[in-house]
This record gives structure tokens, sequence and C-alpha cells, in this order.
């Protein structure tokens, strides 16, 4: 553990709150401040935006030289861009001379990236190739070589998942996924890789972002929050059909679950189809295996806001539930803006039947118009709602449960496990990674206190 | 889409029919009777809105396979009867909304009886004390006829907006 106290001026708010009071995630107590209030926004913006790891999208999505797609680093707009000769890149998309987006389609491909406003022209490899007028600079004034588009401090990829990270003193993602990597495998790596259909659906949520971050890792919501789906068979009736399981806690606040279905071979091995299920041997450990045999559902976050929901659903009443993947990132906007990003992913020796079958499960289910996703976007936005005043800051939400848990010491993998997938563990360590990125003015106490 | 279809003019009683069909659809989803609305359509429906982007005009109009509904019958009503029980939080307590069609162009298919309704739509949701959602976009329609109206075999919904800036897609098209 490092022993260097954050510095009090820095990690308090103006009206005197300490930032550690905010999130007594020890306690289950977390400050409703923290939802939707503009200067935590401020401050997220340097402490966590600038300084952490961010899903930036899939090797798939960009397979030929020159295919670009336009994103977010953290909240700084990207290209993320394969090159000519193959590498995989992510630059600022704004021009080095007047701060104007080069790059303002969602996707294209190109081998040059031309600014409207001037006309600086770039290699898809970030150099600059030609500025304006350049007759009229005089010797000295206009070094290129210096002047390529802005590259990310730290890029990496794992799995196929691409993150970035404008922090030159984060760990190298290696270090960041640390033991989350074989969770990641079991969901991203069981069939020898996955790769996303289609554009991802995005749409702007009126929510502070960490309401929907917290929803993720919840299963006990389901019973209430998606109580219609109940009414109409689609869900069991029984309020403790997803509480069994393991929650997993991770370093660097990585968290998930995994959890059983109906004990039949339908929702063994997260439901997938027979051909898959058979080559995860060659891409697992024998632990992992039995991890993937035991789940249906799994729901995990990549810290702080990239997150996959491996689940079984069905758009239709009386049809059996298909297993599908679906990646998900929130970027926010404004202190009450969130904009919601979502891919379907599929294993890539997915058959084509079953390629369609989870994309429409998937589409039909999840995302703004799925039959379930639709309701938690009404609660984070309620949440954020009631969490503007005043009064409302005053006081706390409550993240108890399990609170004395023991941790399940036979668990094979790594991280912290405790049974059962009702909790509120992995909020809680969540919500004490965001603590430490909050309090500490250095990169080194954040990783440090996050691996103590 | 049917480009060898025969327009079909708006000084004709077809097209008037076909006004009428849509205008009552419309009303159907405002007055929130969805179990009528989903009358209006044929087993075989094909209800589909795809995910768009924005590219260079060369590139097409930005429309991809991957979408935001991609609906049949059957789950057309597994919404409806969603939206029927008192628990589909997002419509409950239920949104105030409006279905404006607009610019109707209309074509006989070359192939059948077929009628391809082609609109401009905008419909604005307003739920709880909450400030306008708005869509807008173009809806195609293949068009069967059934008596003296018709029912819809197919229809794409092609949003204007690449970020859907609303909560959710919890209403109807």
């Amino acid at each position: 553990m490092s022993t260097t106290a954050p510095r009090p001026a820095a990690a308090r708010l103006s009206n005197g709150e300490a930032i550690a009071d905010l999130a007594r995630a020890e306690e289950g107590l977390i400050s409703r401040r923290i939802f939707a209030d503009p200067e935590v926004y401020a401050l997220e913006q340097e402490r966590i935006f600038a300084r952490g790891w961010f899903f930036i999208g899939h090797e798939s999505e960009i397979p030929e030289p020159g295919d670009l797609v336009t994103r977010s680093a953290g909240i700084d707009p990207v290209i993320l861009v394969r090159d000519d000769e193959g590498e995989v890149r992510v630059f600022l998309n704004s021009c080095r001379h007047r701060g104007m987006r080069v790059c303002r389609t969602d996707r294209e491909n190109a081998s040059f990236l031309r600014c409207p406003y001037h006309g600086w022209a770039y290699k898809n490899d970030g150099r600059l190739m030609t500025a304006a007028a350049e007759e009229h600079y005089e010797d000295g004034e206009l070094d290129k070589e210096e002047l390529g588009l802005i590259p990310v401090a730290k890029l990496g990829s794992y799995q196929g998942l691409i993150f970035a990270s404008w922090d030159a003193e984060a760990p190298s993602l290696d270090d960041f996924l640390g033991d989350m990597k074989y969770y990641l495998d079991i969901i991203v790596g069981r069939t020898g890789g996955v790769e996303v259909l289609g554009p991802p659906q995005v749409w702007d949520v009126e929510t502070g972002w960490k309401y929907a971050t917290d929803n993720f890792t919840d299963n006990f919501h389901v019973f209430s929050a998606h109580h219609s789906l109940v009414e109409l068979g689609m869900l069991p009736n029984d309020p403790d059909f997803a509480a069994h399981g393991h929650m997993i806690v991770a370093e660097e606040g990585h968290i998930l679950h995994l959890t059983p279905g109906a004990p039949n071979e339908h929702y063994s091995h997260m439901g997938l189809p027979q051909e898959l299920r058979a080559q995860m041997a060659e891409h697992l450990d024998p632990d992992q295996v039995e991890m993937a045999r035991k789940t249906a559902y799994s729901a995990g976050t990549v810290w702080p806001n990239f997150h996959w929901l491996q689940l079984m659903s069905s758009g239709t009443i009386g049809q059996p539930d298909v297993p599908f993947l679906n990646f998900r990132l929130e970027v926010p906007i404004s202190p009450t803006r969130t904009r919601m990003w979502s891919w379907l992913a599929v294993d890539k020796d997915a058959s084509p039947e079953y390629r369609k079958a989870t994309y429409e499960t998937y589409v039909r289910t999840f995302g703004p118009a799925g039959i379930y996703d639709q309701d938690d976007m009404e609660n984070w936005e309620d949440c954020t709602r009631a969490s503007l005043g005043p009064a409302a800051k005053q006081h706390t939400l409550h993240h108890k449960m399990g609170i004395g848990r023991a941790v399940d010491e036979t668990w094979p993998g790594p991280g912290r496990a405790y049974k059962d997938s009702y909790g509120e563990m992995t909020q809680r360590s969540w919500y004490a990674a965001w603590r430490t990125y909050m309090s500490r003015e250095h990169r080194a106490d954040v990783a440090g206190e996050l691996r103590s | 889409m049917s480009a060898l279809g025969t327009a079909i003019l708006p000084n004709t009683e077809e097209y008037g029919r076909v006004l009428e069909f849509l205008h009552h659809e419309a009303e159907l989803l405002d007055t929130y009777r969805f179990a009528e609305w989903l009358e209006l359509f044929a087993p075989e429906i094909e209800y589909t809105m795809p995910v768009r982007t924005t590219q260079f005009l060369t590139d097409g109009e930005g429309f991809h396979e991957s979408g935001f509904f991609v609906d049949d019958h059957a789950t057309l009503m597994t919404r409806v009867k969603r939206l029927e029980t008192e628990f589909a939080w997002a419509e409950t307590p239920p949104s105030r909304t409006r279905h404006f069609v607009s610019n109707l162009r209309l074509e006989r298919s070359a192939a059948g009886p077929e009628l391809e309704a082609r609109i401009g739509f905008m419909v604005t949701r307003t739920r709880q004390d909450l400030d306008y959602q708005l869509f807008t976009g173009v809806r195609r329609d293949l068009l069967v006829p059934d008596g003296d109206a018709f029912k819809v075999r197919r229809r794409t919904i092609l949003v204007d907006q690449t970020v859907i800036t609303a909560t959710n897609l919890s209403v109807l098209f």
C-alpha cells in the first residue's frame, strides 16, 4: 500500500466535503452528491477520464487498412483507425492547427484525413503530410514532424477489445486488466474470439453516468425492474431466480457476476450452441470451463465504464431463451447526460443460424428498444432527477447488501469471490476505486491503493 | 424501393383510403389502443428500424444491417402484451405521444396488388413533467389490400438521427 496521503486541498469539494466521505464504500453508504453534481463531474474529468483506461472499440470494427470509426477515449473525441500498414491507432479527433475535428463521419475508409478548415492533411498513421499555404511559413515556423495527430498516451488490446489511456503514468493494459483477463477469457476468449455485428446502437440518456454503471452488476433489480417479463412468463416467478452463483471483485475496480440459470442443459455453458461449447476446452483451463458450464448469465465491468452482458432471454412470449453477448459503454456528456453505446458480439465460429438468433434476441430484449433494457433507462433518469437538489445531496444511497459476507475461499479463480449473485459487493468495490481515483493526486498512488 | 411501381396520385380514391388507414393507425397508437393497432399487421410482418451512421453520401445513406428494431408478429404482440401489464415502467405511467404522418408517396408494386407507402413521420413524446423527445424519419410500408382497408406486411423505419436523443425506444412507430 502506498503511504502517500492525499493532499487535503485536492481531495475536497469546495463546500469542504472530503471525497473520501462521499463514497464510504466499506459502509455501503454512497452520497447522492456524486451522481449529478457539476463540481464532482468536473473533478471526474481530470481524475478519472484523463487517467483511466477506456474501451474504444473492437478490432472487428476496423478489419481493413484505412478503416476508421470515431469514438471517445474517456470523454475526448478520438479516431480509431487501422493504418495502411495494418496497425491500430487512436488519435484525438482534432487538427493540430485550430483544433477542428478532422474526421466528421462515424465510419469511413481513408488513407488521408484532410481538415476542412485550412486543409491540413494527415496520413492514417497520424503524420502531417501537408499544411496549408506552406510557402508562407518561414524556416522553422512549421515543423511537420512535430505536428502529427495527437495519439493517446497508451493503447492496447486484449482478445480484440481495444483500450486506450491519456495517462502515460497509467499501468500497462496487461497490468490494468490483471485478474480480469481470466474472466474476460471466459466471455470473449472461450471459442478463440468474438466479433461485433454491425455498428453499435448509440443513444443519449438524461442520467448521470454512474447510475448506469451501478446497474450492470446488479442482479436483484431484475425481478422488480423487469417485472413485466415475470408477468408474461418470460422470467421465472421467483424473486431469487438470479440469486445463485458468485460475485467476483478483482483488482483495479473490475467486477463481475457468474450466475446459473435453471438447472438444465439449455442454461449451461451460457446457453451457447453445442458446437461452440465443444470448443471451450481448447481455449480455457478446466476451472474456467467449469465456471462457463455453470453459468447462464454474466455481467461484468472493466473499470470504470465498459461492461459485458452475457445473458439469455427471449423477445417472444413462450419461446425459449437464446443467449447473447452485449458490450456496453457509458460516455458522460454532462453531469446529467450520458451517451450509451451498445454492441452485439458473437463468437467468430458461430453458425449463420445462431448469428441470426442471437442478434434478433439481443435487439428485441436489450438496447434502447429492448423489452428489458428500456425500463432500466427509465430508472437511471428518475434516479438522476431525484439527486439534483441540495436536500437530496445531504443523503446517501444504500449499498449494504452482503457487507458481512465472507470471501469464498474455495473459489478456484483469481479475485475475491462471494457466494450468491445478490449482493452489493461489486458496486462497493467500484465506488472504492472511484474514491481512490478521485482522492489521489498522483497516478502512482492510485495504482498502489487499488492493488493493496 | 419498388422503382418499377406505378405512382398513385393524391386525387385518387385509393390514395385517400391509404391516408385514412395511416391516420387511423396513428390515432390507435396515440390513444393506447395497442391491441387494435396490432390487428393492422399481416402475420408475416417484418418490422425493422436500422441503425444509422453519419457517413459520406458516396458511401450511401448510412443505414446498416444492425438495428434498433427487428420484430415479427410474435415479438410485436409481446411488446403489446408487455405494455398491457402494470409493470412496463418505461411506459407506466404512459407517455403522451403524437404520431404525425405526412408527405405520403404511394406506389403500386409491379408484381402484385401490394402498395408501397412512403411517409415522412414525426413522433413526439412527453412523459411525466418532462420535455419533448422527438423522432423523425421516413417510414416505408408495404401494404396488402384487406377488404376496404390494408394490412402492413413490411415496415422499415428509417430514422434521421444517428444518436437517438431519447430515454429509450419504448414508443412504437
